[in-house]
């Protein structure tokens, strides 16, 4: 059953939302995962995403500041609902099982090929 | 969202451009928007688009304004509308009223009226009644019955009360215990279960009760029928029926009065299959009618052989079908001096189903025309609307809510002028109609219409205008609009006038054709007496003599019946004595020797007959001569074998014999609608119908002291029998007062459709002859007249009548002609009818439209050059 759905993208993204904590909005996020893992993200297929997360209930979204480098526009920040946060736990309980249910043997004959 | 957006690119632009140089980062920024269009991020409309619910206030208050800046325009669309609706509303009042008859009872879903079925050597009868045991027994042995009743109406006879002995003629009805259950006839007084159980209990209604004892307290008291040897005590009284009930009975009395009487115990313990009783069924729920019907034709024919070569079968009728699905059930189980229960007609209830809604759509059609036309001058409004955001939706929702604001408008005045005309409109329809008390499903469905013509009205305008791009409309560009659709409103507004103008101008001549055509007998100023009792009947020579000697009276006749008659005729199978042929089926009265000269019918040959008794002499008309086969009366004796009281043909133990001793030329003795049949006039003490009339001829002087003489006589002659007359003249007219009715409606409608159509049609004159006020300015100056002009303005739209003329005139030619089969004597269309319809119509829409061209045409140029 289908009780929380997350992308890859979107995990990627809910999960840089928590390590931001408050500090999150649209360039943050996009610069923090294109440091830490080294691909780059297109403003596009962010915002997709975030605003996937925030009809799945996951986010919520408050206006920010508006700064002069922004041309006045405000930032859109973003926080994880209780319901992002269970999903994140789901999707990550699910992938440890996933994890543990792989035979030892996997790793070992991975390791000698 | 967008604008968050935008602020992140802006933000990531400067980083690039502090970090990377100016190039870069416009090149890095064009890629970061083109990667952008994504469907997820473009079709965001939803959340952009303005609280609606916010924007009612707003449309509201435009709507008003809208109103109020161009009020001839506004009048133009309410006074259509309201029109249209107040026409339709009347009508639907009326159509309801028909649809819902003898709706009121709980059960009216599940009671069905056991039709019989018969069919003797060819020859079917389909009469409303059967015998009193298949009611009985049905209750208990075919599952699906809950319960049957049985009501008979046996005819006429004096109610008196004993303390106050005044007679009232009155129909006997009987019924059993149960048809209280079954029908919920309300009572106003009494127990409705235990009413008619006991022997010599009788129900009256409050209308009665008025008449005889002036108040409607009267439980308990006791009334007696002059015909039966005991009294009844009432157990009930009865409200007075509501106008939409087929049954019309002032009384009912208890069926169990007769059980302990010789005839009934001998007859209804083996009455299966008479046609005594009308039976009604309560099924219970979910019961299939044709499988009890054919349960109840088993139970019939397992009990009860038919004759030879009798095919005998029950169907079962719906209580909602007995008012417009009657046309061939003959209603049985009555003296034939009662009248049948009133029938509905139901291609009238179509045909003006039809008129209201045309009315209403084509009220509906001038308020978009109206709208698109005037459209122009609000091109500037929705032109800053969309500019400044305005979606299309929104422009819709703002047209449709002005088109709702006008028709609510348009209904709450409907409703008023309704409730004023209601009263006299139930006077002329014969109706109780009323806005307040009908069943809530008809404000549904009229709720529903009316959002529905809302809707309509303001659609087309609502999808032209808000399709137009707002750089054109802030611009100034005059709106072309779709001409088209238009002028093929305007036309087909104008073919439902015309086709309605010739429909009412047929209905009014036909109407007169029936009141005028000489009917082969004078039915001016004669007064007909209803004969009631024994006294009257046998000393009729005296009465007549009497009657005679008042000095007002010109001729007096008695009769079985009268031309023109509203009581069932009797039917006779009569042939040839020695002829082995089919007995051909013809009408039967018995008359006296002055009948031919007080009627003023012509007698072409023989002999009228004599004072001697001449009961064996019959004399017949045209028709039934050549049925007969006799070209010159010469005594030939027929054979009259077998009567009819409406019902079936009953054989006569001793065959009557008379002889033919003349032939009278023929009249009309029934309405117009039927051909003249057979008709056979017997001598007024014949075996087969005693006399029940004295028709007397009067002067054209005094004539309520020429009836206080009349009721004299009638009263000296016997008391009992109360003075009961018709004009004759009046009598016939009832036979076509309901197509009088139907005329003065439909005229009104056609008038309504006329005067709706034109209003629109004025409003679009007004609307062309402003947009070409600069053209006509220039062509004045250059020396256009005046009627040239008026010429030019009017040309078009008097094109668009001429063609709806053409529309309308095979469709109307159609129409009547199939409504004028159902007469029998009716008019030819003729072509004038349709010269005059089109050319009123076309008299009337130029009237319209030259008001305004000639206003146009007669303007100083000046005023409209001067601007430029």
């Amino acid at each position: 059953m289908k009780k929380y759905q997350l992308g890859e993208f979107e995990e990627i993204v809910i999960l840089t939302i928590g390590i931001l904590n408050n500090r999150a909005y649209s360039v943050s996020i996009k610069d923090e995962i294109e440091s830490r893992l080294s691909r780059t993200v297109s403003f596009g297929a962010l915002h997709t995403a975030l605003k996937r997360l925030e009809d799945k209930g996951y986010l919520k979204s408050f206006a920010g500041e508006s700064t002069e480098e922004r041309a006045g526009r405000p930032r859109q920040y973003f926080e994880i609902t209780a319901m992002g946060k269970k999903a994140m736990q789901y999707a990550k309980e699910t992938r440890d099982e996933l994890w543990k249910a792989i035979p030892k043997t996997v790793w070992q004959a991975n390791l000698s090929g | 969202m967008q604008g968050y957006i935008e602020g992140d690119l802006m933000e990531a632009y400067h980083a690039r451009r502090e970090k990377y140089g100016k190039r870069k980062a416009d090149v890095q920024f064009i890629i970061d928007v083109l990667l952008l269009f994504r469907p997820g991020i473009i079709s965001s409309k939803k959340r952009y688009s303005l609280n609606s619910s916010y924007m009612i206030g707003s449309y509201f208050k435009t709507g008003w304004r809208n109103l109020l800046r161009s009020k001839l325009h506004s009048t133009l669309n309410i006074v259509g509308l309201t029109f249209g609706m107040v026409c339709f509303l009347l009508i639907a009042l009326y159509v309801f009223d028909e649809l819902t008859f003898d709706q009121y009872h709980v059960n009216a879903e599940k009671i069905y009226r056991v039709v019989e079925h018969k069919n003797v050597r060819g020859e079917a009868t389909i009469i409303a009644a059967a015998g009193y045991k298949l009611a009985e027994e049905s209750q208990h042995s075919i599952p699906e019955v809950e319960s049957t009743t049985r009501m008979l109406r046996t005819g006429r006879a004096n109610l008196v009360d004993p303390e106050h002995p005044v007679p009232f003629q009155e129909t006997v009805t009987i019924a059993d215990e149960h048809f209280l259950e079954i029908f919920d006839f309300p009572l106003l007084e009494g127990d409705r279960r235990t009413a008619l159980k006991a022997p010599a209990s009788i129900i009256i209604n409050e209308e009665l009760a008025m008449r005889i004892f002036n108040r409607t307290d009267v439980m308990g008291k006791s009334l007696q029928f002059s015909h039966l040897s005991f009294p009844l005590k009432i157990t009930g009284i009865l409200k007075a029926h509501p106008r939409n009930s087929s049954f019309n009975f002032s009384s009912v009395m208890s069926e169990s009065s007769f059980y302990t009487a010789d005839f009934f115990k001998e007859t209804m313990a083996s009455d299966w299959a008479s046609n005594s009783f009308s039976v009604y069924a309560l099924l219970r729920p979910h019961s299939n009618p044709d499988s009890v019907s054919g349960k109840m034709t088993r139970l019939v024919l397992s009990n009860y052989t038919p004759g030879d070569g009798t095919k005998l079968s029950y169907s079962l009728q719906p209580l909602k079908d007995l008012h417009l699905k009657s046309a061939n059930i003959f209603d049985g189980a009555r003296n034939s001096n009662v009248e049948s229960i009133p029938q509905g007609n139901p291609l009238y209830i179509t045909i003006f189903s039809f008129t209201a809604l045309f009315v209403l759509l084509i009220a509906a059609i001038n308020y978009t025309n109206l709208t698109t036309a005037r459209a122009s001058g609000r091109v500037k409004e929705i032109g800053v609307r969309k500019a400044i955001g305005a979606m299309r939706s929104n422009l819709i929702g703002q047209f449709l809510f002005e088109s709702w604001l006008t028709t609510g408008i348009a209904f709450v005045l409907a409703i008023g002028v309704v409730h004023v005309v209601l009263f006299p409109f139930n006077q002329f329809a014969g109706k109780q109609l009323s806005l307040f008390s009908v069943n809530y499903h008809f404000w549904i469905y009229a709720m529903a219409a009316i959002v529905i013509i809302g809707f309509l009205s303001g659609s087309y305008s609502a999808l032209l205008l808000s399709r137009l791009k707002p750089v054109s409309l802030l611009k100034g560009l005059k709106l072309t609009g779709d001409l088209s659709v238009r002028t093929g409103l305007v036309i087909f507004q104008f073919t439902i006038s015309v086709v309605m103008i010739i429909g009412t101008l047929v209905l009014l001549l036909q109407v007169r054709y029936l009141n005028d055509t000489d009917l082969g007998f004078n039915k001016d100023l004669m007064v007909v007496i209803d004969v009631n009792t024994r006294t009257a009947r046998s000393n009729f020579e005296t009465i007549k003599d009497q009657i005679s000697k008042v000095p007002s009276v010109k001729n007096v006749s008695v009769t079985s019946r009268v031309p023109g008659e509203w009581k069932t005729l009797r039917t006779v199978k009569v042939r040839n004595e020695g002829s082995t042929d089919d007995p051909g089926i013809s009408y039967l009265f018995g008359a006296d020797k002055d009948f031919m000269k007080t009627f003023e019918v012509t007698l072409l040959q023989g002999r009228n007959f004599r004072e001697a008794n001449d009961s064996s002499s019959i004399i017949v008309n045209e028709t039934a001569a050549r049925m007969l086969n006799i070209t010159e009366p010469s005594g030939q004796t027929v054979e009259i074998a077998a009567v009819s009281r409406g019902g079936d043909f009953e054989t006569l133990e001793v065959p009557f014999t008379p002889r033919v001793i003349g032939i009278v030329k023929d009249f009309h003795f029934q309405s117009l609608r039927d051909r003249i049949q057979p008709l056979i006039l017997a001598y007024n003490n014949n075996p087969i119908h005693v006399i029940d009339y004295y028709s007397v001829r009067i002067a054209p002087v005094d004539i309520p002291g020429t009836l206080d003489k009349l009721k004299a006589i009638m009263v000296r002659n016997d008391v009992d029998d109360p003075f009961e007359y018709h004009f004759l003249d009046d009598q016939l007219a009832l036979f076509y007062v309901e197509d009088a009715r139907r005329q003065t409606l439909l005229g009104w409608a056609a008038l309504a459709t006329i005067f709706i159509a034109c209003l629109g049609l004025f409003g679009l004159a007004t609307y062309s002859t402003e947009q070409r006020v600069k053209e006509i300015g220039v062509r004045k100056v250059l020396g256009a007249t005046v009627i040239g002009l008026v010429s030019l303005l009017s040309r078009d739209f008097l094109k668009l009548v001429l063609i709806a003329n053409g529309i309308a005139f095979p469709i109307a030619w159609w129409a009547t002609n199939r409504w004028l089969q159902e007469y029998a004597y009716h008019i030819e269309v003729s072509w004038w009818v349709f010269v005059l319809a089109g050319a009123l119509a076309m008299g009337i829409a130029l009237l319209t439209i030259s008001y305004q061209a000639i206003k146009t045409a007669r303007a100083n140029p000046v005023n409209s050059l001067r601007s430029e």
